[in-house]
């Protein structure tokens, strides 16, 4: 029977004190007059609770940049700024603006819906440079928004043969390699967060079977007994320089990851042998020259290229790219050589927001792997106070179910929102998305144009 | 050469000052009195601007009204404060208020010189900062470069109409002005913003169109200003809503949520906003997306023609969003029958769109316009029909940028509600709706403006912009806002300094 993709949402209130992205000073000639508290729409201003003489201190958190207040205030004596803790969150592309957005999503599980058109900045490097396009007339439905729950947004992991053979009785007699057929485009990636607690770890993995995707985890740190009981959801990834011949796995496991060394290919063989049954990826930072890499790996048949870029979504070598060239140009090379569907291309990190699964895809990753943003949905402030045990959020004592609840939130809320993505686009699954270079607009390309036109000064 | 008089010369209202308390709470620059003042009282017989002051009797003197300060560069006048104070207790700096507001899109710069012209009618210089915004690209990026020697037109003689039907049948409909009022939903606004909107299209013999959300009663006597929307949800049209307007406005998509479908969530959806929309209080209305009759240019036309049954006179405008084959689309409406096409580009307003869209699908305005023009050019079809861009067109100089790069004329959106009194703080989609009382549907909040104080506004902005158009085609040597369309030559282009994208 038929059975839709649902991934469960329910508001899950934050532990940590939130962080207003505006403060309300009242200066000392306030007149508790109250105005504020008529004027302010939000209720950011109330009255004191144990003097109801006076006004309490304004609840920050609430206020969102109207105005009301400071307009009204018949002595002036209000003051609004944009808030300092706010202004000191992340770093890079992982902007005040883009952390808050993920809590918010963590938070309700919804898709960020705001009035008054986009307010930032006319384009930015990597995935900033580049637009979605739309299609003013094709539909996947027939029905608009309506119609989404129809858009399939499953991706097959593993390697798909490039045709059958059959046998004169009409048997099929290719050797199927193991596929996986995950109904989201994205993964959990523990192995790169700075910190993960047991029960943190516990959460993630809950969350990704209840997601019914994946969740990278380091070998030696999962138990057999989780194994056992959440092997499906589990890629235990395995060190390099490791005797591959003491690791041992349940059935239940459905794929196992390689961190490359030096001996990737020898390591590779020798672990493929011992799990035929196993789809078997290999963890890459992604350096200059990726693409002939993964095209080694697809010569040795591994499955999954599991390419891992740097937060900020750059490769990790000198002269870097960003994730959306190095990604097009293994695309490409892939295409080159026509066997593209024959290995998959899985990408992580610098995905800091929800258009940046999209936009991995149409620059040719089949899924991405999703690490520093599940840290960021457990408030995590990114300080880099992880070792020294003064973590402003806590995130080691975050409770497993609400780990997994404020996790599948925000993947929840990624989904949405690539479903608006591909409902924009008029494309019924998400595989065809991948690596159409042409359903994007790129910011290179639109330039180039813009620029040479002026020079040749074309009257109407 | 002697230039024909503007035949348009007595349209144009008058400007009126309209001052507005409500809008003078912003503090540009913030005036500290450190603890040191002996409150002397020289500051107070200095500062001619009112912004030190002693009550009559008090030996204190009051906190400083810094919203009357002139700021820093009044320190070339010998009455400033901060150097003529002789426990030197005063300073001056900009203030966290100016400093919270605004965005690189509409910057603090640009929403009070709006605010600005709305009040008194007062052009803005062609070269102050709160022309541009502070985006890095398009628009912003580009400048003007004018000529050393500047021919002397009278600026009173220049024209800036624009001319809504190229085709060579049906009524001729020409507007003074380069503009007209772009779809708002009643519901997404309120009905005096609205009729504000309306009253001033009627005194310019322009157009405002009703967006999605059908035709309040009270909009009935503009009826030759409003252009009727027909958008894919269908809300409040009717054929004697179609039959009533001189031009049809088909929204196929919308910029700042292309391939979406228009939202309003249930909370701005009173029972007068649902009455008007036949459909149930308090649910959240998702119109689909596309028009369910229209999958190919064929049925685009039977559609057009389907309008043009019930309202035969109408001239038929088609709003588009810029995906990259927006080129193909306009040819399309052209040969299916459209007078206008209007390119709506990604950067634009919207009542309500999730954060994904507004930015990351379809392309800003600044591209699609000069794709858009140069193949109606080699289709040999451009002066035949009208195109109006519109999604980010916030200033005077980014009318004249946007014709410049090709289209005819634009559509305004944001920078009216900025001249009414938006603040961008964007809460418009949800709850009571706007703070400010302008996008809203709550029977409080909607009484903070009225339509006539609305509307003089809006005059005002115009007078000030076309102040601004004129002089601008004066110092260029053009006697008419036409001449400069596709003359992207005149402008330089800086080139987009990249930086992270933050909101």
């Amino acid at each position: 029977m038929y059975e839709r993709y649902l991934i469960p949402l329910k508001t899950v209130e934050p532990r940590a004190p939130r962080v207003p992205k505006f403060s309300i000073l009242r200066a000392d000639n306030c007149v508790n007059c109250g105005r504020c508290e008529q004027a302010c729409v939000f209720g950011v201003h109330i009255r004191s609770n144990a003097d109801p003489r006076k006004m309490a201190d304004p609840v920050n958190h609430l206020c969102k940049n109207c105005f009301r207040c400071i307009a009204e205030c018949p002595q002036g004596a209000l003051t609004m700024s944009r808030g300092a803790e706010y202004r000191t969150l992340g770093r890079g592309i992982w902007t005040p603006l883009r952390i808050c957005t993920i809590w918010s999503e963590a938070e309700t599980g919804k898709i960020p819906v705001l009035g008054a058109g986009y307010r930032g900045m006319f384009a930015g490097p990597g995935y900033d440079g580049m637009w979605t396009d739309m299609s003013e007339i094709v539909r996947p439905t027939r029905d608009g928004i309506h119609g989404r729950e129809f858009i399939s947004t499953s991706v097959d992991i593993g390697r798909i043969p490039p045709f059958l053979e059959f046998d004169s009785s009409g048997a099929v007699t290719t050797d199927m390699p193991p596929l996986i057929d995950i109904p989201i485009p994205m993964t959990l990636d523990l192995m790169r967060m700075k910190t993960c607690s047991k029960s943190m770890a516990e959460g993630f993995l809950t969350a990704a079977k209840l997601l019914e995707t994946f969740a990278f985890v380091p070998v030696d740190q999962v138990s057999k007994r989780t194994l056992a009981n959440l092997g499906e959801s589990a890629v235990p990834v395995i060190p390099s320089r490791t005797d591959l011949s003491a690791v041992d796995l349940p059935d239940n496991v459905g794929m196992v990851e390689l961190a490359a060394g030096t001996s990737w290919k020898n390591d590779h063989k020798a672990l493929a042998k011992r799990f035929p049954d196993k789809i078997v990826s290999i963890r890459i930072d992604a350096v200059e020259g990726i693409e002939n890499t993964v095209l080694e790996m697809l010569d040795r048949n591994v499955a999954v290229a599991h390419v891992q870029f740097s937060d900020e979504g750059r490769e990790t070598s000198a002269r870097s790219r960003h994730a959306k060239d190095s990604l097009r140009a293994i695309h490409r090379r892939l295409v080159e050589v026509g066997r593209r569907d024959e290995i998959t291309v899985m990408a992580g990190g610098g995905l800091a927001a929800a258009e940046h699964v999209p936009k991995s895809i149409i620059c040719g990753a089949d899924a991405v792997s999703i690490s520093k943003a599940l840290l960021i949905a457990l408030e995590c402030r990114d300080c880099l106070e992880c070792r020294s045990s003064e973590c402003p959020a806590d995130v080691s004592s975050a409770p497993s179910s609400w780990v997994a609840d404020r996790v599948m939130n925000v993947v929840g809320a990624w989904r949405d929102q690539l479903l608006e993505v591909l409902g924009a686009m008029g494309l019924r699954e998400v595989r065809r998305l991948r690596g159409e270079f042409g359903r994007a607009i790129f910011f290179d390309d639109l330039e180039a144009g813009f620029a040479s036109q002026e020079e040749r000064g074309e009257g109407g | 050469m002697t230039l024909a008089p503007d035949k348009y010369a007595d349209v144009y209202p008058e400007a009126a000052v309209d001052p507005s308390q409500r809008l003078r709470f912003m503090n540009r620059y913030s005036v500290r009195r450190a603890d040191a003042c002996i409150s002397c009282g020289l500051c107070e017989s200095l500062c001619p601007y009112g912004v030190h002051r002693r009550i009559e009797g008090h030996s204190r003197i009051l906190p400083p009204d810094d919203r009357k300060c002139v700021g820093p560069s009044c320190e070339v006048n010998y009455f400033y404060c901060v150097a003529n104070c002789p426990t030197k207790s005063l300073s001056i700096s900009e203030s966290d208020n100016y400093l919270s507001l605004g965005d690189p899109r509409w910057t603090q710069e640009m929403i009070l010189s709006t605010w600005r012209m709305a009040e008194t009618a007062e052009p803005l210089p062609l070269d102050h900062p709160g022309n541009v915004g502070a985006s890095g690209g398009g628009f912003d990026e580009l400048r003007f470069v004018l000529p050393d020697e500047r021919p002397h037109y009278d600026p009173e003689e220049i024209s800036t109409s624009m001319e809504l039907n190229r085709r060579g049948s049906g009524e001729r409909i020409t507007i003074p002005v380069p503009f007209y009022g772009g779809g708002m939903s009643f519901g997404s606004i309120s009905v005096h913003t609205m009729l504000a909107r309306v009253i001033a299209a009627k005194k310019w013999d322009t157009f405002i169109s009703t967006g999605e959300g059908g035709y309040p009663e009270q909009l009935v006597p503009y009826k030759d200003y409003m252009i009727t929307q027909i958008a894919t949800g269908l809300f409040g049209v009717r054929e004697e809503t179609i039959q009533r307007s001189r031009v049809i406005e088909f929204k196929y998509a919308q910029g700042a949520k292309p391939g979406l479908g228009g939202h309003l969530l249930g909370d701005k959806n009173t029972p007068d906003v649902a009455r008007m929309r036949e459909a149930v209080p308090y649910t959240s209305l998702f119109s689909p997306f596309p028009f369910h009759s229209v999958y190919s240019v064929e049925d685009h036309k039977k559609h057009l023609d389907w309008a043009l049954t019930i309202n035969p006179k109408a001239l038929l405008s088609v709003k588009v969003s810029t995906p990259n084959d927006v080129e193909m689309v306009s040819v399309g409406s052209y040969y299916a029958g459209a007078h206008i096409v209007n390119l709506d580009g990604g950067y634009g307003g919207t009542g309500a769109a999730p954060e994904i869209a507004k930015k990351n699908i379809a392309m800003p305005i600044e591209y699609a316009i000069p794709k858009v023009h140069r193949f109606l050019i080699a289709e040999g079809i451009r002066d035949e029909i009208t195109l109006v861009a519109s999604g980010g067109i916030r200033t005077a100089l980014d009318v004249a940028k946007a014709i410049a790069l090709g289209a005819d004329g634009v559509v305004l959106g944001t920078s009216e509600l900025v001249a009414l009194g938006c603040v961008r703080c964007g809460n418009c989609e949800s709850g009571r709706g706007c703070p400010r009382g302008i996008a809203t549907t709550d029977p409080e909040l909607e009484k903070l403006n009225t339509s006539a104080w609305g509307a003089q506004r809006l005059d005002n902005l115009y007078i000030a912009w076309r102040a601004q158009w004129r002089e601008l085609l004066a110092t260029l040597g053009m006697k008419d806002i036409s001449e400069l369309r596709g003359r992207a030559d005149l402008m330089r282009y800086r080139g987009n300094r990249l930086k992270e994208v933050d909101g």
